[in-house]
Parts: C-alpha cells; structure tokens; sequence
C-alpha cells in the first residue's frame, strides 16, 4: 500500500508542480475569471430574464446580468482547466511516456493527473465563486462552487484527452475554446433564443449550467443535475484515459521479475541499490 | 538484446527488410546509417514505442534508453527528475546518478529547472536519467549531441567503463564517430544491417 501511495504521491506533487510553473495559466485564473465574470455583470443589462429553469421546473426571473456572471464564470473555469491540462498533456506526452516506460505505472501517473486535476477545478470554482459574491450573493453558493468545480473537472479530462490525441498545440487550444464556446452559449437565454431546446441536455455543461442557475437564484437542490456533470467527467475521463493509454503504449512488455543491481563489482561507478520489487529483466516484442 | 528478423513497413513503403543482431553482454556496439536507411524506426522498435511488422525484439535484463530529442520536463529542476526516475525505477537512493552527473560534469545544476539549462546540460541530464537504474542494456541514440570536446571524451571513458562492467551497449548514429572505441559496428543501409568490419575494433 505504501508502495503505491509513495509513487502517487511523488506524481501528484510533481503534476501540481508542473501546473503551478505555467505562468499563463495562474496569470489567466487571477485576471480573467475576474475580468470576465465582472464584465459580464457590469456591462449586461440587468432586466430580468424570464426562464423555466429544467433542473426544478421553477419559473425565474433573474436579473439578465447575473445570469451572464454565471455564464462567464463557467465560460472562465473550463476554458482555464482545459487549458492547463491540454498543456501539460500535449508538452509533457513524451516524458510521461518516458516514465511509463522506466516503470512508473500508468494507473499512477493517470491518478495524479486526475487529483491535480481535482484541486486546481475546486481551487478555480473557489475562486470565481468569491469573485460573484463581491458583486452579488447567489442564493447557494456552495452549490455554485460544486457547479463550477464539476464543470472544470470534465473540460479538465477534456483537455487531458485532447493533449494525448491531437497532433498540433493549435488543434487543441481550437477544440477547447469552440468546444466551451458553443456548449455555453447556447445555453444562454440571454443569448440563444434555442436555450430551451432539447438537444441542450445533451451539451457537455448542461448538468452544472443548470446547477449553477439554481445556485443562482432558487433554493433547491439539484444533486441528480451535479451527478449529470460528474457522468460528464468520467466520459472525459474515459476518453482521456484511453488516449493516455495509447500514447504512452508499450511493445515491450514485461516478462520476468527482478533484480537488483547488477553489483558485478568490475564497474568504476558502482551498481545502484534497487528496493525490493519488480523491475524489468526480460522483456521482448514479437510481431504475428 | 537479440532481434530477429525484424521487418517493418508503413503500408506499402518497406523501411525494414529483415534486421539481424545479438548484442552479447560487456559488447561496445555500433549501428551507422545515411538518412533514410531506416534507423529511426529502428530505434523505434527497439525501445519499445512501435510493434515489428515481422520479427522480434528481446531485451535480457534491465533497459536503459535515451532517446535522441531530449525528453524532460521544463517546470522541473534536474533534482525533481532524478526523484521521479528514481520513484520510477525503484531505487533507493540516486548516488549513482549523481556520479554519472559527477562524470558529465553537470553536478552544479542540481536545483535549476530544466527548461533553463543549456542545449549540453540538457542532453547530460537526458542520458543520466537512462543510465541512472545501471542498465543491462542501454540504447543510446545520437547521445553526444551538444556535448563539448571534453564531456564527448568523458562520455566515451564512461561508455567503455560500463561495457568493462559487462554492460551491453548499443549506439545508434547517423555518422562512424570514433567507430576505433566500438567493439562492433554495423551499417543499416536500405532496411538492412550489414557488419562494418572495416570500422570495428574487433
């Protein structure tokens, strides 16, 4: 067990290393969630909109800006945690295929992604969610923080997925940005006439789209919506894992157990001391 | 390492007609090949990344690979990497790394980050990290790139220091370098491994 933790632990802290060194990105998570989410609200008229909110059935009537905020917030956290993770996967697929390669395990290194994944989701929703209350009080704001943290996990995994899969840096900034872009705005009754369509539920932010307006501004609980978010996320995640998997593929598989360094004693430099378990010893790749 | 027979082909373009080559233990080994000779995809299969059409790959022992593009991480320092390859390999501690680091003469960069050492501290680190776990058999593409004349000398003492410790080891180029330090040299031309005995020291 404390094998296993050792080894997660080791590439979690890494991972969050990684993420805290991208200096685009923590500038981009303190500028434009901010920015974004008060330029919503300041410049939207705040007539009130008058929706059928899906989640609870209930008609509303919130003020057209906060509505935007809401939308901005969202629009700012996936746009962030996609980013970060399409960044981190698309630059750092060759080492990660290095590690896999010299024996990290893969379950590992995916966890880790995954737990820095979690925190820097649940650090941005935080965060944009302090940035709503200095403007207006949602009436569940923790909800709100659980709807934008459910969000950034899947654009998170998305971004994941997309890093191990696409070729080109442009290609995935593009698909993030326009994958973000149509899912929220036409779900925007502010800006899509479509909004109440259907075809919505089926948006990859539907489930926190509607959590995070009944944050907003009713007082039920809509668990079954977050729970729609989270499928959303470990479809992601699925996709996410796949295309890892097959990046960091190995034709060498294991064979045999072993051993510890070859203590030969003819070498100048010394053999290295190995703990005990597995390490490679024979490995071959034959074609059929 | 023995590969058999290994043949490979991007559908109909055939790179590979049939690779022959055991490398013994405590063997210096060569492989030199033009552009296009297909030694990329060599490599490749070697080092695990791609499947042989045809044919086989055995590594006996521990595997060692450092490949020709430096492979780190930018936001990590040179020390973060040695504590991930060593999490990786399973080792106890990192001496023997921070004595190759010590015969590179890299050890001073212990705390920078990778992404702001030089193109040779670069590729110093690129190869402790595949030589770190001292592997049984160690595939090195191209590893003296941007190495200057005396880490290049003192890379080739430590080449022959581990091939003396019974190592096999196996480097790939595109130019016979220094073919008189090579216990063994083999030309791939046109998909296929020809011995170079006139390159080899034995």
């Amino acid at each position: 067990m404390r094998f296993h933790l050792t080894r997660l632990a080791v590439a979690t802290r890494f991972t969050l290393v990684e993420h805290g060194r991208n200096r685009f990105a923590m500038i981009l998570v303190i500028l434009f969630v901010p920015v974004w989410t008060s330029l919503a609200y300041l410049a939207m008229p705040d007539t009130p909109a008058r929706m059928r909110l899906r989640a609870t059935g209930e008609a509303l009537a919130p003020h057209g800006n906060e509505l935007t905020a809401i939308s901005g917030a969202l629009n700012a956290v996936t746009l962030i945690t996609g980013f970060m993770m399409f960044a981190a996967s698309f630059s750092g697929g060759g080492f990660d295929r290095r590690l896999a390669m010299a024996g990290y395990p893969r379950a590992h290194l995916v966890l880790a992604k995954v737990a820095a994944l979690a925190l820097v989701s649940a650090a941005v929703a935080a965060y944009a969610t302090a940035v709503i209350c200095l403007a207006w009080t949602p009436r569940q704001p923790l909800l709100l923080a659980a709807s934008l943290c459910c969000a950034g996990l899947t654009y998170g995994a998305l971004g994941v997925g997309f890093g191990s899969l696409l070729r080109r840096e442009v290609e995935g900034m593009f698909a993030i940005v326009m994958t973000s872009i149509i899912d929220l705005a036409l779900q925007n009754p502010i800006t899509s006439s479509g909004a109440d369509n259907p075809v919505m539920r089926y948006l990859p932010s539907y489930g926190a789209m509607q959590a995070s307006t009944a944050a907003g501004f009713s007082t039920s609980p809509v668990p079954g919506h977050l729970a729609l978010q989270l499928a959303w996320f470990g479809l992601a995640a699925l996709v996410a894992l796949l295309g890892f998997r097959r990046s960091t593929r190995d034709c060498l598989p294991t064979a045999s157990t072993t051993p510890p360094g070859p203590g030969s004693g003819t070498a100048d430099i010394p053999a290295p001391r190995h703990t005990a378990g597995p390490s490679v010893t024979a490995s071959d790749t034959t074609a059929h | 390492m023995e590969i058999r027979d290994v043949h490979h082909a991007y559908r109909r373009r055939v790179v590979l007609r049939g690779v022959d080559l055991r490398l013994r233990a405590g063997t210096l080994c060569g492989i030199v090949g033009e552009n296009g000779a297909g030694k990329s995809t060599l490599l490749r299969i070697l080092s695990g990344e791609l499947r042989p059409t045809r044919g086989s790959v055995r590594h006996g022992g521990r595997f060692g690979y450092c490949p020709q593009h430096v492979v780190l991480n930018d936001a990590l320092t040179v020390r973060q990497h040695l504590t991930y390859f060593r999490t990786a390999y399973r080792l106890t501690d990192v001496r023997h790394a921070e004595e190759i680091m010590d015969v590179l003469g890299f050890t001073g960069y212990a705390d920078e980050r990778a992404g702001v050492l030089s193109g040779g501290t670069r590729q110093k680190l690129n190869v402790t990290l595949a030589l770190m776990h001292d592997p049984q058999v160690l595939l090195l593409d191209e590893p003296y790139q941007g190495f200057d004349w005396d880490t290049y000398q003192r890379f080739w003492d430590l080449a022959v220091r581990l091939r003396d410790a019974g190592r096999s080891i196996l480097v790939v180029s595109h130019l016979a370098y220094d073919t008189e330090r090579l216990d063994e040299l083999w030309r791939l031309d046109s998909g296929i491994l020809r011995a170079d005995k006139a390159g080899a020291a034995a």
